[in-house]
């Protein structure tokens, strides 16, 4: 479905220093660097996979999303999308997968979203019965009704991007290119665009590939990830496997029937609420401080788990293991 | 035949668009009719002074300024509206959904944006050139209606493709909002038949800013001046520009690197 072999993007991006002098003699010569936004690698994802797609900014995500759905040339390497080479935009590859960028619209802002529905009808040649039914289900799913007929600027954001995701499904798509779809919405409409995004993937058998912030995004639509840093594959695997490969740690919460002393000879105190600490343990020693803490206190209840991924994936890009040491030359710009 | 279809889907965009700001129709017509009595003063300014101008008579020069009206009027009902959407969409980085789209970007990016009012001045440019064939008196016949409607296309399709290559500029410079207010101020030059500039303005006219071609060539073939040399070189140049200008469109595509996320 997608096959990325030896991807590398190289930007060319003028460079000034700061201040009007500056500014006025780049006018006349302009000095410019290459910037490495992504540094090659490779990738390949089945169909019917829903994949997140993880770095920090300037990681190269969102240059690596461009070159798979056909806007960028890539400086080298190759890249299969659908059976299609995505940057000679082929008819018949566009219409069959969607790109639905959070923070751009693609609907007309003074008309009503059903107006804008057509229009992409028309492009993408639905067939009438085909668009009635599609619609029909985006309505259902995305509990459309009643904005279908309101001009687009008067909808409120969650509202907007419901319909933002509905326009660019509506020629039901195989592939799915998601950069930040649910960016600034409330946690309501976040949850009902992943389940809407979930059970479409489920029900058409769409290969998702999806960049998000939230890491409740991730956790809840993605089976598998893959990170980025630098332009370079940092880890590819199961988010489970994510956490054990960065996370050396275990966190362990216990309540107590008793005075809450000072625990830190047990492990790293992260918080304590009440009679509720909770502890940061490396994972060999797990076991071990588990039975100490059920020997030596009033332990009421007491649970190991993972830390958030949130946490993992901050530490992950913080502190910069291994694998990315050695890429990266200059800084990432995109 | 996709060009018509995505013309007709945006011109029906268009007006559901700008039905919801009426508003625009009474400025647009203020617009046109202060267009056309300046246009008309200057005629009568100069005819009050002598008969001809550069061997035009004042009912033939009505046949330019109706040309003056229409050519502009095309352009601005979609062309001119449609590529500073599309400049702004590159520098906004919302050109990335006309790319994704199966159909030419090309043709998506040229009729994206259409502005119903401004066919205002389409009717005003036929309306003039109706005026104009009455006061000329001849009747027009079928070779010399072809010849005009020959030249109006051709020179449409000359300018369409001075304007797509000023736009894609935008792939490389992303700011150049301004160039279409210069290409408007040259062409309203083109109110005038361009035999009454000096000779390098008229060379930059014609070839540099093609608004002889546009202009001045169309209305000489209905009044019947025109060469058919010049005729065949404004077709010949009409089937050359839009090719080169692809070409060129295509490079700034491939140069396209998006606004950042």
């Amino acid at each position: 479905m997608v096959s990325v072999r030896g991807l590398r993007k190289i930007y060319v991006v003028p460079e000034r220093e700061a201040g009007l002098g500056a500014s006025l003699r780049s006018l006349v010569r302009r000095r410019s660097k290459e910037v490495v936004a992504v540094d090659g690698f490779d990738v390949e994802i089945g169909r019917g996979e829903v994949v997140g797609f993880l770095g920090p900014n300037g990681a190269g995500k969102t240059t690596t999303l461009k070159m798979l759905s056909g806007l960028l040339y890539p400086t080298a390497g190759e890249v299969t999308v659908l059976g299609h080479t995505p940057w000679r935009r082929e008819k018949a590859f566009l219409r069959r997968m969607t790109l639905v960028m959070g923070q751009r619209n693609q609907l007309v802002w003074d008309i009503p979203v059903v107006d804008s529905f057509e229009l992409n009808r028309a492009i993408y040649r639905i067939p009438d019965g085909e668009y009635r039914d599609t619609l029909a289900e985006l309505t259902d799913l995305l509990d459309l009704e009643g904005l279908l007929r309101k001009p687009v600027r008067n909808l409120s954001l969650g509202e907007r991007m419901k319909c933002e995701v509905a326009a660019a499904l509506l020629h039901r798509p195989a592939m799915l290119f998601l950069d930040e779809p649910t960016l600034g919405l409330d946690v309501t409409a976040q949850r009902r665009i992943r389940g809407f995004i979930a059970t479409y993937a489920e029900r058409y058998g769409a290969t998702v590939l999806l960049t998000s912030h939230y890491m409740a995004d991730v956790e809840a639509l993605c089976k598998r990830v893959v990170v980025i840093h630098h332009g370079r594959l940092l880890f590819d695997g199961s988010l489970a496997a994510l956490i054990t490969r960065f996370s050396p740690y275990k966190t362990v919460v216990i309540d107590l029937d008793g005075p809450v002393g000072d625990l830190g000879r047990y492990g790293e105190v992260v918080s304590v609420e009440e009679q509720r600490v909770t502890l940061r343990v490396p994972k060999g020693e797990a076991a071990a401080v588990t039975g100490r803490l059920l020997a030596d206190l009033p332990v009421a209840d007491l649970s190991i788990g993972d830390p958030p991924v949130d946490e993992v994936i901050d530490r992950v890009f913080s502190e910069e293991p291994e694998p990315a040491s050695t890429a990266a030359t200059g800084t990432a710009a995109r | 035949m996709t060009f018509l279809r995505l013309l007709w889907l945006h011109v029906r965009i268009g007006v559901l668009n700008e039905l919801q700001y009426r508003g625009n129709l009474v400025v647009q017509a203020v617009e046109s009719l202060f267009g056309l009595a300046s246009a008309l003063l200057g005629l009568g300014i100069v005819f009050a002074k002598t008969e001809t101008l550069v061997g035009w008579r004042p009912a033939e020069l009505l046949a330019i300024v109706g040309v003056y009206f229409l050519v502009g009027g095309i352009t601005r009902v979609v062309v001119q509206p449609s590529l500073a959407r599309f400049m702004e969409d590159v520098r906004l980085g919302t050109l990335d959904f006309a790319l994704t789209k199966p159909v030419d970007a090309q043709i998506l990016a040229s009729v994206r944006q259409v502005e119903i009012w401004k066919g205002i001045d389409i009717v005003v440019g036929l309306g003039l050139l109706a005026v104009s064939l009455a006061r000329v008196g001849e009747s027009v016949g079928a070779a010399r209606a072809l010849a005009f409607l020959g030249a109006l296309a051709a020179g449409t399709t000359i300018v369409y493709s001075f304007l797509l290559v000023l736009a894609t500029c935008s792939f490389w410079f992303v700011r150049l909002q301004n160039i279409f207010v210069i290409f408007q101020s040259m062409y309203e030059a083109g109110r005038w038949p361009i035999g009454v500039y000096p000779p390098w303005l008229r060379g930059t006219l014609t070839f540099l800013v093609p608004v002889g071609f546009a202009i001045t060539v169309p209305a000489e073939a209905l009044v019947g001046r025109l060469s058919s040399a010049t005729l065949l070189g404004a077709i010949a140049l009409a089937v050359v520009a839009p090719f080169l200008a692809r070409r060129f469109w295509l490079v700034g595509v491939r140069h396209y690197s998006g606004a950042s996320a």
